[in-house]
């Protein structure tokens, strides 16, 4: 595959960078363009839990964007049911073969702390969120509990 | 005369500050005191102007490396005032000032001269500055023989020489030695063609200068494809050295023609029309005797001159003058329309629109005239000769575009592997002045003004096709609009066509009614009966066997017949034949072709498992769609209809390929750092999914994964790629394909009339965006329904848009404005409440083509901000 060479030198340089908030990278040995991990927020009310994603790599990376799918489900006004999330940094407008995968899922992981109700893909939670934050908070708190991940140890 | 070089020189602000330029008179006259006193100051003036003109155009030397010039690229680019405010700062320093650079120069205004006047008239007695009143005294310097109206009668006029006869007319108020002047000058090939030269440059400074003002302008890899037009002009100006006739400097004609129609036209229009009717006349009795190549300069001049007039498109100038110019026009040779090309593609681009514009002026006023007369358009010789003219401005509008290589057109190609596509025998006969030039529209990436604005609609109307076609099949050399197809508009070639298609059709089945006399009966028809269930397998076969035993066949009507069934083919059949077919080959169950998701567009499978049989059909399926007058639901990039007219795929037509591909590709080549290897890592292997999602390798270059991109290959590396995807991956099936459609086609003159956009057009249609069925289809989300009020508003809002609005909101919402096959109903459009009434533009997810709609308290406040939105969406709706 034309793009493993950049693709393994990304993943060990994140790898190497121990990023807190992103952990237990998974890449199967054959096929480097799907990397599974884990989100382990910082901030309320996700802090409770972590998230497990899959990133897909297209063939032509870094010609194409690479995609992001939440496989934990979690109550956020811009990741969907289905765990699709709309995130700029890799939006086929916006796509910049440049970007690192680091950008990406510090981007993310931005996103994942500080939602942004102002470009929901689910409208009834960021009404929520703005109508009524305190309820929103105690939602997510609990979702977070009842569905996330285990955060790791340390 | 030397002063002639100095003219160029002068800037127009003191031509429109008239009492600029009399005060210094009156202090000429008055004393000699503070004359010194008055010339630094202006001698100040024009050094600070000078700085200021540097700061914000720079000297025009690409390789300068004054920090303080905008040419050695090292300035951020300032406002005027800054500018200003710098160039005060840089005099009293006494700062660095570059070396005037003399095309550049003429272009400017507010320029002094070199430092040592080179007037040998007698001023010099003012003062050794040069100020534009020095260098005013020209071959008018005898100012006081042109107030008596007995001045000699010059041989050619320059833009100062001009200045000084208006402003001794003004002076004197009598406008005769002004009308003199004109008569004089613009009656004659010979003085008009010695007028307004250029100062004498050396070719490497007229190529430097073309590097310097026109590819600055340009982005990188368009300069790459404007390398060979470069080498061309070279070769152009070169040629014109050897000749006594200096180029014409077109941007001292412009301010001289300014400084002209500033007076009240009746003074002078009537000398000039009269002029320019004799000039006609001699131009049309030259002409004829001017056998020898290459001693026609100055024909060239007199036409970049008289074509920059003002008001060639009104009253008496457009009247009279004009057609009678056009008419003596057309008697050019090929080589002197060539090199008229050239020049018109060069420095005086900025005039084309212009000169486009007062011809089709020109052909409207007498189209309504024959119009009124029941007279043919072809035999109206003005409008002939405007069109013939009309055809150099084409050329001229290629060339001062952006071109590409002649290369990746298919006959010049010796590739073995492209034996396939080598063009059928009995191509069509060039243009001479396309040969001439060689250059070809297919090459043409962007013109310099949009081709469409060369259709000339009332004339398209007028032009009856039935006439035309005949003009062009006689072979008496009648004028027919058929060679000149830039000028008519689609719909009025498409009658071109149909016209040659019923011909072809006609003698196809009276040759078979002779046939049944003689015992061989054959088909007036081409007849294909199909089972409804087996319609792909079915047409396959019958088509395969005509185009084995008898491809003319392929030209004959269509009749389709669905077995079982009654109908009798009137069209509607065979209509209902295509959208089946097309339906079905087109599935992607099929696998012939596949979509590209960034663009929606209809691509061949390269892996695709199909026989050529298929792909032919469905090339013939397409061609027989244009002979039959049928429209299909098809949705192929552009590049593939530039492909069918004989030209291979390049970098920039992954731009609606696959859009996000080539901006990444794009980056790749504007990413400057050194560190190029280290980010992107890139080799010349590449790889591709194909349609099961499994990934393909593919290297460029032998042992591909072994060689990196580096700063120096990346161009290599992306045109590379896209040769790959465009031409390489497909070629099996693209092949196939165009050999069907070449065998419906091969003989009609569509690429002499069509254009690639205009073949999509014919094809497909135009762009009809069917709404109501994207309203059907539109799901609701965060608390909308389709009965909420701002939904319904939303709607009779959308529906009252224009298609070019319609279309931006298509980009707008789901990132492409291409209807996916099927339909709009295919988009699955949602539209989500994003919050109650507020100012907020609405946004987008394209990923999930999803538009999101602040509850607005009113109709009117949706339709604002939804407008705004879809057209400044560029930016927005980012997070």
């Amino acid at each position: 595959m034309a793009a493993t060479r950049r693709l393994q030198k990304e993943l060990g340089d994140i790898r190497n960078s121990g990023l807190k908030s992103f952990r237990d990278i998974q890449v199967d040995e054959t096929n480097i363009l799907t990397w599974q991990g884990l989100i382990v927020p910082d901030s309320p009310p996700y802090n409770k839990g972590a998230f497990k994603i899959e990133i897909n790599f297209p063939a032509e990376y870094p010609f194409k964007p690479p995609k992001i799918n939440f496989k934990t489900k979690i109550y956020h006004p811009n990741i969907d049911e289905k765990g699709q999330v709309c995130l700029p940094i890799i939006s086929a407008e916006n796509w910049k073969p440049a970007t690192k995968t680091e950008q990406v899922i510090q981007a993310l992981v931005a996103l994942v702390n500080e939602p942004e109700p102002e470009h929901p893909l689910r409208g009834d939670l960021a009404e929520e969120y703005l109508k009524d934050k305190k309820k929103f908070t105690k939602n997510a708190e609990d979702y977070t509990k009842k569905h996330s991940e285990k955060r790791p140890a340390d | 005369m030397n002063s002639s070089n100095q003219i160029t020189d002068t800037d127009e602000a003191s031509r429109t500050n008239p009492e600029a330029s009399s005060s210094t008179f009156s202090n000429e006259k008055k004393s000699t005191d503070n004359k010194d006193e008055v010339m630094k100051r202006a001698a100040a003036k024009k050094l600070i102007e000078r700085y200021f003109y540097q700061l914000t155009d720079g000297c025009g030397n690409p390789h300068c490396d004054n920090k303080y010039c905008a040419s050695s690229g090292e300035m951020k680019p300032l406002t005027p005032d800054e500018a200003a405010a710098q160039a005060i700062q840089l005099f009293s320093q006494d700062a660095r000032l570059c070396e005037r650079h003399p095309n550049k120069i003429a272009r400017k205004q507010g320029n002094i001269g070199s430092n040592k006047s080179e007037t040998t008239n007698d001023v010099n007695y003012k003062s050794n500055l040069p100020t534009n009143e020095i260098e005013s005294q020209s071959n008018y310097s005898n100012k006081d023989s042109a107030k008596y109206n007995c001045a000699p009668v010059p041989t050619f006029l320059t833009e100062q020489a001009l200045y000084d006869v208006i402003d001794d007319c003004e002076a004197n108020n009598s406008y005769s030695p002004l009308i003199r002047t004109l008569g004089e000058i613009f009656s004659s090939i010979e003085n008009l063609s010695k007028s307004f030269p250029q100062e004498a440059i050396t070719p490497t400074n007229a190529t430097s200068s073309l590097e310097n003002t026109d590819i600055k302008a340009l982005k990188k890899e368009e300069v790459r494809s404007l390398e060979g037009e470069k080498d061309k002009d070279e070769d152009s100006s070169a040629e014109s050295s050897k000749n006594s006739f200096a180029p014409v400097d077109v941007s001292s004609v412009r301010r001289a023609f300014t400084a002209l129609f500033k007076l009240k036209t009746s003074i002078f229009e009537n000398a000039l029309v009269n002029a320019l009717v004799t000039l006609a006349g001699n131009l049309q009795m030259e002409l004829p005797t001017r056998k020898e190549r290459g001693i026609n300069d100055d024909i060239v001049n007199v036409l970049i001159i008289v074509f920059e007039i003002p008001g060639l498109g009104s009253g008496d100038l457009l009247e009279t003058a004009l057609p009678a110019i056009c008419r003596a026009a057309q008697g050019l040779p090929v080589e002197v329309q060539a090199s008229l090309a050239r020049q018109w593609s060069g420095v005086a681009r900025s005039s084309l629109r212009n000169i486009l514009e007062n011809l089709q002026q020109l052909i409207t006023l007498r189209a309504m005239m024959t119009l009124l007369r029941d007279f043919c358009v072809q035999d109206e010789n003005v409008i002939t000769s405007a069109t013939k003219l009309m055809k150099i401005l084409y050329y001229a509008n290629m060339l001062a575009g952006v071109l590409e290589s002649p290369e990746l057109r298919y006959h010049s190609l010796t590739d073995s592997t492209d034996g396939l596509l080598s063009k059928p025998k009995n191509t069509l006969p060039s243009d001479p002045l396309a040969d001439e030039l060689g250059v070809h529209v297919l090459d043409c990436r962007t013109p310099y003004i949009p081709f469409s604005e060369f259709y000339h609609e009332p004339l398209s109307e007028a032009v009856e096709m039935d006439r035309d076609f005949a003009n062009y099949k006689s072979e008496t050399g009648k004028f027919s609009f058929m060679h000149y197809p830039f000028i008519l508009t689609p719909a009025t070639k498409t009658m071109g066509l149909y016209f040659d298609n019923r011909i072809r059709m006609y003698s196809e089945r009276r040759i078979s009614f002779l046939q049944t006399f003689t015992g061989l009966p054959s088909q007036p028809f081409l007849k294909l009966k199909v089972r409804r269930d087996h319609i792909i397998d079915d047409a396959l076969v019958e088509l395969e066997m005509i185009s084995m035993d008898n491809p003319s066949d392929l030209k004959k009507q269509l009749v389709v017949e669905f077995e079982g069934e009654q109908g009798i083919d009137e069209g509607g059949v065979s209509k209902e034949f295509f959208q089946l077919v097309i339906e079905e080959i087109f599935n992607p169950d099929y696998a012939m072709f596949a979509i590209q998701p960034e663009s929606q567009a209809t691509w061949f499978n390269p892996t695709s498992f199909e026989s050529d049989a298929q792909f032919k059909l469905i090339g013939i399926v397409l061609g027989l769609a244009i002979y039959n007058n049928v429209i299909l639901a098809v949705n192929f990039p552009m590049v593939l209809y530039r492909k069918l007219m004989g030209k291979r795929g390049s970098f920039e037509d992954l731009q609606d390929w696959n859009p996000v591909l080539y901006n990444s590709l794009k980056q790749l080549l504007e990413f400057d750092e050194p560190n190029l290897e280290e980010v992107f890592m890139q080799t010349f292997r590449i790889s591709y999914q194909d349609v099961f999602g499994s990934t393909i390798d593919y290297d460029l270059k032998e042992n591909g994964e072994k060689i990196n991109v580096t700063q120096e290959t990346k161009y290599e590396f992306v045109d590379m790629y896209a040769d790959f995807l465009l031409n390489k991956a497909v070629e099996k099936q693209f092949s196939a394909f165009y050999r069907g459609f070449q065998m419906v086609v091969d003989e009609s003159p569509l690429e002499l009339l069509f254009r690639p956009e205009e073949i999509e057009l014919l094809i497909c249609g135009s762009k009809n965006f069917d709404f109501d069925e994207l309203e059907h289809s539109t799901e609701y989300d965060g608390g909308y329904t389709n009965e909420s009020q701002i939904i319904k508003d939303f709607w009779s809002v959308v529906h009252a848009l224009s298609t070019e609005d319609k279309r931006k909101l298509l980009q707008f919402t789901t990132g492409s404005d291409r209807v996916p096959i099927g339909g709009l109903s295919r988009l699955k459009l949602v539209i989500a409440k994003n919050g109650p009434d507020s100012d907020r533009l609405p946004t987008a997810h394209t990923c999930f083509n999803v538009l999101l709609l602040p509850e607005y308290s009113s109709k009117e406040k949706l339709k604002d901000r939804l407008v705004k939105a879809i057209n400044y969406s560029k930016g927005f709706g980012m997070l």
